[in-house]
């Protein structure tokens, strides 16, 4: 069980990650804008890649923790796992939001189109909905334990189509470029842009942990806070 | 194709700009003030 004091310094703590993050994200924007050379065939709009890529690896990677948490939870009925998962979700959300804003500004340069209904679109934006669904269930049913069941279930579906959208691109006919990092065989990029997308991953994942860590510590503290009310309720009956 | 402008690249920095700072900000204080 947590306890309020031990929830609170958690988040202190988590305050200097999100500054340290978000400063290593400026050097993100820096190191891709200026000291990146322009790819020859799309020009600058090909540096998009460098924050649509690493969004999408976030997101994925949040829904993956929010599929092992919730079956986690199923088994041991531990309620750090569902805020944890619950944190992971509306993290990985604004991740795929930011892959659902950026995707379509790259395609209407390069494909001529917003939107496409290719199988990774749809199936990424279907992800989104799954997951905004889970976020609205949870403000919807009060009681901890329905609330963390039917979550963990909503949460292990949603995470079910992370391996699906990852080989989309392989397994249907799709306007959508394969993976050139996370693919079989070596990168397909030159040295510099290559340096520049990994260290996007990099500091993606840090600035995904950093506000993960700073979301579990608040939910921490409200469910500690709750538990401590519903506690002195009783007390005094 | 010729090399497209940047105006669509600077489109796409500026949302990713603003949906994580907004965020980061919204989560933030909302968390501090609880």
């Amino acid at each position: 069980m947590t306890t309020i004091p031990s929830a609170e310094r958690s988040l202190r703590r988590s305050g200097l990650w999100m500054a340290i993050a978000l400063v290593l994200m400026a050097g993100v924007y820096v190191r891709a804008l200026a000291f990146t050379p322009e790819e020859a065939t799309q020009g600058l709009v090909q540096k998009i890649f460098y924050i649509h890529a690493p969004s999408a690896w976030v997101a994925f990677l949040a829904f993956g923790i929010v599929g092992v948490t919730s079956a986690l939870y199923l088994f041991l009925k531990d309620p750090r796992l569902d805020l944890f998962a619950a944190s992971a979700a509306e993290v990985g959300t604004v991740f795929t939001t930011t892959v659902l804003v950026t995707g379509p500004i790259w395609g209407k340069e390069i494909w001529g189109a917003w939107w496409t209904w290719d199988a990774r679109l749809t199936l990424t934006l279907f992800l989104w909905f799954i997951y905004l669904a889970y976020l609205v269930l949870r403000t919807a049913v009060e009681e901890p334990g329905r609330r963390a069941r039917y979550s963990a279930v909503l949460g292990i579906l949603g995470a079910l189509l992370v391996p699906f959208i990852h080989v989309s691109v392989y397994l249907f006919r799709t306007l959508h470029p394969m993976p050139v990092v996370l693919r079989p065989g070596r990168p397909e990029l030159p040295g510099s842009m290559l340096v520049t997308l990994l260290s996007s991953f990099a500091v993606f994942t840090v600035f995904f942990i950093a506000l993960l860590a700073r979301r579990y510590a608040w939910a921490r503290l409200v469910d500690a806070r709750a538990q401590g009310e519903a506690e002195r309720a009783d007390a005094s009956r | 194709m010729p090399p497209a402008n940047g105006s669509f690249m600077v489109a796409a920095y500026v949302a990713a700009a603003v949906i994580y700072l907004g965020y980061a900000a919204w989560l933030y204080w909302r968390s501090r003030g609880r």
